[in-house]
């Protein structure tokens, strides 16, 4: 026997009435400054709206006026956590146009700092999911080790979060002596740390639970919304800039592109973003010390004059940043400074679907949305 | 059978999440205590390329204004005039406003001396921004002059040195590529 | 209470009457207990839960105040009553004042019936273990009344998430107290312990599998009432920014955590009283005093080891959703909780006297999962020593 409940509409015939919440641009759980505008009945989300523009720099404006030189540690703002592939976006872009050859050892310094930067976002990406979760200890676990990245990449360029490691033409300094072998040392036990931080997190019942089957993703909407990145690849697309247009080095490199499955809940759902994010840190892994193997002697950097004129046009440049294909388009007019530049990011196509992704969802489900699609602010607005 | 299954399997996730952190009672502690609780400071624990406060030894700045130029956010100003009488460079104002600088190490890839350097310093946090301000030429000064028979004055060489080292190691890769 | 201030009173021959000195101790013990006990054991768990939860993060936590920072509870209340308490301007003023105080008026109105030795209890009320139950849900009205009055509609859902949750976890946390008062015949808290025995086999907890199950549900069901980590969704502080407390600064906003803390105590005091044989040691002496210091010991260890299991808990588990929330009280843990009790009865039925084979069993079954838990945290142990060792790169 089963006892039949009628419905009479929302909320079991009681009147219900639609609050406003306004979520951000202060909320803990937003990754710097985002706000939604939360239409809720209750717990239930009707509607969340993405506010963007709290955290516009005029990044592309400030390339007009800056120089192809100087708007190289700019890059690194706009996604101050995996700067690395910024500065290869730009890089690449004023090449391209000024027909620049990249030494072979300068693009493998590339890639192991990009990889290891990929590395470093990830895991912050992970530990803030967890955060947002409530699961508090990934966090630190994954601090813990990123910090450790911080120094490698502190040893090699100077500097933590903006590196401005990388030069038109290569890269700005070569592998300090030694460097190769603290870089594999750490290989060694952050491979196990990371095994460790999966144990702890993607089995737990709780965890599955609150991320599987969430606001999933399907192939087809994924790709006209223009998701990249883990986010793509989550729904099952299997798309990677490296592997489908490969740049740089990494021709000579053995790697997997992980592809979500929907293996606890449904294709493309927070579970799969997630699972995706976190074995894509191994594979980065995998790839430098490939690169740390494979990597030849020789200049780090070609000779590029200090007034840099490139030619006359416009280039288009994608890469894969650790959010996803990042797009640079430069044009030039051949003088000193670049004509006009534009970026497109990964967070920002992320944060346009999130609107489509939100009615029935929960308020607790948006948080573990927003996270599992690894939004970092200044990426959205630039 | 799917009830019991749910069960089990939330105590057993449960449990071997549980292993773990408690495995970390007996693990060390990765804090570094900074700043009064470490055996050394910080700052020299930095690597060598490390970025921190500008510092400028203007006892080797030729005045040459590359940092000037390099710097994209003009946080550099110097202002260097010809002495009529000497034929010298005066160097009658060195100013960087820390408070504006971003700590790109764009400067001191150009600098022909390694006058212009980043030093392993990063603690800056002060009351005011204009004490943010660095300002070099307390009073003005000749520029300096590279001598071609190599430098000979004892209070310089160990300057230049550091400087030329700096260089080598930080600075100007494309030095080194050709 | 009683009992000890009749040994008291016979040992020496002051010539109080009977019912002054019972009054007197009551008013002294009680006021000993609040701001002696209650009061620094709050604070000195909140600096436990710090230290407990950077050591499983790989933290130091806080250690400048006092001796490992075991002062640090102190410095925190002090500076929180020298902050401003801002009361939010479209605030319902009297009852935003009002909750904190009824918040931790609940909890500490609890202490009223909860044993510290075989002498020391504030009241032994032969409703014990009714009258905590009760009392503690007062915490609902008081976070409810901070949600409301707050005007903020984040402290609106942090309140009405905790109303469905305590009000919901009641019920399992009622019917795992069953079996106990099955087999105990009795709700006064005394009387549930002597009804068992020092020796872990004479424990409610082994008594029979029913009993054991009880004893999970409870802990999980109780977990809940506290409103701690997994169930931590009234403040949430990721989702509701700080759910109900939002609002709150200073010193009131301190009292919710004290009442927090203090639940914790409360907690872990139920378990051992439910379960696990109480404040009972073996009678190893005649001297009362001895004896009484051995049980307040023995009691405090056993509460504290759940108050460090819910910290535990709390650094290990992410947070459940609320509709997940509801489907685990009402799908799983009331039907598993009315099972317990009717097991329990037909246990008791069938075997009357009780099985001293089933105890030992239960015990074994204990031990064999204590040691299964033991060898997984040696193999994470001993690969985390392989990395430990292997990058130590950092930079001192």
């Amino acid at each position: 026997m089963s006892v039949e409940i009628e419905l009479a509409g929302e909320g079991g015939g009681l009147a219900t009435e639609e609050m406003v919440l306004n979520m951000g641009p202060q909320h803990p759980s937003t990754h710097g400054v985002l706000r939604f505008i939360v239409t809720a009945d209750g717990e239930v989300m009707r509607r969340a709206v993405p506010d963007i523009g709290y955290l516009h720099r005029s990044i592309e404006k400030i390339a007009e006026k800056v120089g192809w030189h100087g708007f190289m540690p700019y890059t690194d703002r706009v996604d101050y956590v995996a700067a690395m592939t910024a500065n290869q976006g730009w890089a690449m872009c004023a090449e391209r146009l000024g027909g620049i050859e990249v030494p072979k050892r300068g693009e493998y310094c590339r890639v192991i700092a990009a990889e290891l930067g990929r590395a470093c976002s990830h895991l912050l990406g992970f530990g803030a999911m967890g955060m947002d979760i409530g699961a508090i200890t990934p966090f630190t676990h994954a601090l813990r080790e990123r910090e450790m990245i911080n120094d490698l990449l502190e040893e090699l360029c100077g500097a933590r979060l903006t590196f401005n490691y990388l030069r038109i033409g290569g890269v700005a300094w070569d592998l300090p002596p030694g460097y190769e072998e603290k870089v594999l040392r750490f290989l060694d036990r952050f491979e196990l740390a990371v095994d460790e931080m999966g144990e702890l997190l993607s089995d737990n019942r709780i965890w599955v639970e609150r991320l599987a089957g969430v606001a999933p993703v399907p192939p087809a909407m994924a790709m006209a919304y223009g998701l990249a990145g883990p986010n793509l690849r989550a729904s099952g697309v299997n798309y990677d800039c490296r592997k489908a247009h490969p740049y740089s080095v990494y021709n000579d490199f053995e790697f997997d592109v992980p592809v979500g499955t929907g293996e606890k809940g449904e294709l493309g759902d927070c579970y799969d973003r997630y699972i995706c994010r976190l074995r894509e840190i191994r594979q980065s892994s995998r790839i430098v010390r490939q690169a740390i193997e494979k990597i030849p002697d020789g200049p780090v950097i070609a000779k590029v004059p200090r007034n840099f004129k490139p030619r006359a046009g416009d280039c288009h440049v994608v890469l894969e940043s650790a959010r996803g294909e990042m797009d640079w388009y430069c044009a030039s007019d051949g003088t000193e400074y670049p004509y006009r530049v534009h970026i497109k990011t990964g967070s920002f196509t992320a944060m346009s679907i999130m609107e489509a992704l939100s009615p029935g969802l929960m308020i607790a489900d948006l948080v573990a949305v927003i996270a599992s699609f690894d939004i970092v602010a200044p990426e959205v607005d630039r | 059978m799917s009830y019991i299954g749910n069960i089990t399997d939330t105590f057993s996730s449960i449990f071997e999440g549980m292993s773990i952190t408690f495995s970390q009672f007996f693990r060390p502690a990765y804090t570094v205590q900074y700043p009064d609780r470490m055996p050394v400071r910080v700052q020299d624990t930095l690597p060598y390329r490390y970025r921190g406060i500008l510092e400028v030894d203007l006892e080797i700045c030729t005045g040459c204004l590359a940092c000037e130029r390099a710097c994209p956010i003009n946080c550099i100003v110097i202002d260097a005039e010809k002495n009529k009488e000497t034929k010298a460079l005066v160097l009658k104002r060195f100013d960087i406003d820390m408070a504006k600088c971003m700590y790109c190490g764009l400067c001191s890839e150009p600098c022909p001396t390694g006058s212009i350097h980043h030093t392993r310093e990063f603690e800056g946090s002060d009351y005011s921004l204009e004490s943010l301000v660095r300002r070099f030429v307390k009073v003005p000064v000749d520029a300096y002059k590279p001598k071609k028979t190599g430098e000979n004055d004892p209070a310089i060489v160990p300057i230049l040195e550091r400087g030329m080292r700096y260089i080598e190691e930080f600075a100007q890769p494309e030095k080194k590529a050709s | 209470m009683q009992g000890f201030i009749d040994s008291l009173l016979a040992t020496t021959t002051t010539g109080l009457s009977r019912e002054l000195a019972y009054l007197g101790g009551m008013i002294g013990f009680g006021a000993l207990v609040v701001f002696g006990f209650i009061l620094p054991m709050a604070g000195i768990t909140s600096w436990l839960e710090r230290r407990v939860w950077a050591k499983i993060q790989s933290r130091v936590g806080p250690n400048r105040v006092g001796p490992g920072g075991f002062l640090q509870w102190l410095a925190d209340g002090l500076k929180n009553l020298l902050k401003e308490d801002v009361i939010p301007e479209a605030a319902d003023p009297t009852l935003f004042r009002l909750a904190p105080y009824i918040v931790v008026a609940g909890f500490v109105a609890a202490f009223v019936a909860i044993p510290f030795a075989g002498s020391l209890i504030i009241a032994d009320l032969n409703i014990g273990i009714l009258y905590i139950s009760a009392v503690t849900s007062l915490v609902v009205v008081g976070i409810l009344m901070a949600g409301w009055s707050s005007n903020n509609r984040w402290s609106m859902l942090g309140g009405i998430r905790s109303a469905s949750q305590i009000i919901s976890y009641e019920i399992p946390a009622g019917l795992s107290v069953f079996p106990v008062v099955l087999l105990s015949g009795t709700l006064s808290m005394q009387g549930i312990i002597e009804n068992q025995g020092w020796a872990p086999v004479d424990w409610h907890m082994f008594h029979s599998p029913f009993t054991l199950a009880a004893f999970l549900m409870s802990y999980i069901a109780l977990l809940a009432e506290g409103n701690r980590t997994p169930f931590d969704l009234p403040e949430a502080e990721s989702e509701l920014v700080a759910g109900f407390a939002t609002e709150y600064s200073g010193m009131r906003s301190l009292l919710f955590f004290l009442a927090e803390w203090g639940n914790l105590y409360v907690i872990g005091a139920i378990m051992a009283t439910l379960f696990m044989g109480g404040w009972q040691v073996p009678a190893f002496t005649d001297n009362v005093v001895l004896l009484t210091v051995a049980q307040f010991g023995m009691f405090f260890a056993k509460t504290y080891f759940w108050v460090f299991v819910a910290m535990w808990i709390r650094a290990t588990l992410p947070r459940v959703r609320v509709d997940q929330l509801m489907s685990l009280c009402w799908k799983y843990m009331v039907p598993i909780a009315m099972v317990n009790m009717f097991g329990t009865a037909l246990v008791m039925v069938v075997i009357p006297e009780g099985s001293r084979l089933m105890s030992y069993a239960l015990c074994g079954l204990m031990l064999f999962g204590l040691v299964r838990f033991g060898r997984r945290v040696n193999y994470h142990l001993k690969r985390s020593r392989r990395y430990d060792t292997v990058g130590a790169i950092m930079p001192v």
